[in-house]
């Protein structure tokens, strides 16, 4: 796909770096972008790039999204604990998720594909 | 969209150091729990994608940017996002120009070192003798013959007169102008 290989050369330097830094020590692997970014952005747009519909996409749209997902993560753990804590556990665990997955309409997305 | 990107999870170290973040301390994780974020994770980047490209697509545009997935966050019902994501770009965006405007220094400073060697380079090929100046052992040498002239116009320019000049000065007297005659020379001997 023609768009796609556009966007590897985009963002082909952070792939290089990135990719063999997150076999090693994945916690470092965005300290170019000054602690901005904590996922890999070749990760992300691997993902991205398996939407068929998708050709092109900016190097600020992938670290946008990449920022988004780690403030999904962190809403996602936030709600969930809730659950944990009423539960008066202090082990998050699995029902939790899925308890708040049914609670809140933002996370109707994920239905059926966590089984 | 039920898909189930198995092989494109997120590293689970920075998966597990955000949750930990999100969660009080003292709160563990089970590994299911991470597992089940982790994927659910994958999932939000692919529906992100789709949403955004919507937008781009209704733009009439082939690329996605970055105002397309701030507006797909409002979509998702993801709204909180949209605040932090511009404070994030403009921050990209400073470091960008940062990282540009530091490039660009550099490369005027090494413009200017290479041209200082090249510089001392050329002072130093021109400096056969290396002596500190550029110039040639051939001046040296012309100012030596100069000199012999000199001497020998004040002898009258006569070798063997200088030659004897020179040997009986010490027992001889000499009279005479030293206009280029010849001198005469009486020997004492005692």
């Amino acid at each position: 796909m023609a768009g796609v290989e556009e966007m590897e050369s985009q963002t082909d330097d952070k792939e290089n770096s990135s990719e063999k830094i997150v076999k090693t020590k994945e916690k470092n692997s965005n300290q170019d972008s000054e602690k901005l970014m904590k996922l890999p952005l070749s990760r992300i747009k691997s993902i991205m790039k398996s939407d068929p519909d998708v050709t092109l996409a900016s190097q600020e749209a992938v670290i946008t999204i990449a920022k988004a997902t780690e403030l999904f993560i962190w809403e996602l753990s936030k709600d969930a604990v809730h659950s944990t804590l009423q539960s008066k556990r202090k082990t998050l665990q699995r029902k939790d998720l899925d308890c708040i997955l049914d609670t809140r309409d933002c996370y109707l997305f994920l239905e059926g594909t966590l089984d | 969209m039920a898909e189930r990107p198995e092989d494109l999870n997120l590293p689970n170290a920075v998966v597990t150091r955000i949750i930990k973040d999100a969660i009080p301390d003292g709160v563990n994780v089970s590994k299911e729990a991470r597992l089940a974020i982790s994927k659910a994770a994958s999932v939000f980047v692919l529906y992100a994608t789709s949403c955004s490209n919507n937008y781009a697509m209704k733009a009439k545009r082939k690329t996605i940017n970055a105002n397309d997935v701030i507006s797909a966050m409002e979509e998702m019902e993801f709204d909180q996002f949209e605040d932090p994501l511009k404070h994030c770009l403009e921050a990209y965006r400073n470091e960008q120009k940062n990282k540009k405007e530091a490039n660009e220094k550099k490369k005027k400073e090494k413009e200017v070192e290479v041209q200082t060697v090249e510089d001392v380079m050329e002072e130093e090929e021109d400096d056969e003798d290396n002596d500190g100046d550029n110039e040639k052992d051939e001046d040296f040498v012309a100012e030596e013959d100069e000199d012999d002239d000199e001497e020998e116009d004040e002898e009258g320019g006569d070798v063997e007169s200088v030659g004897l000049g020179s040997v009986a000065n010490d027992n001889a007297s000499v009279s005479g102008s030293a206009t280029g005659s010849v001198v005469e020379i009486s020997d004492d001997d005692g």
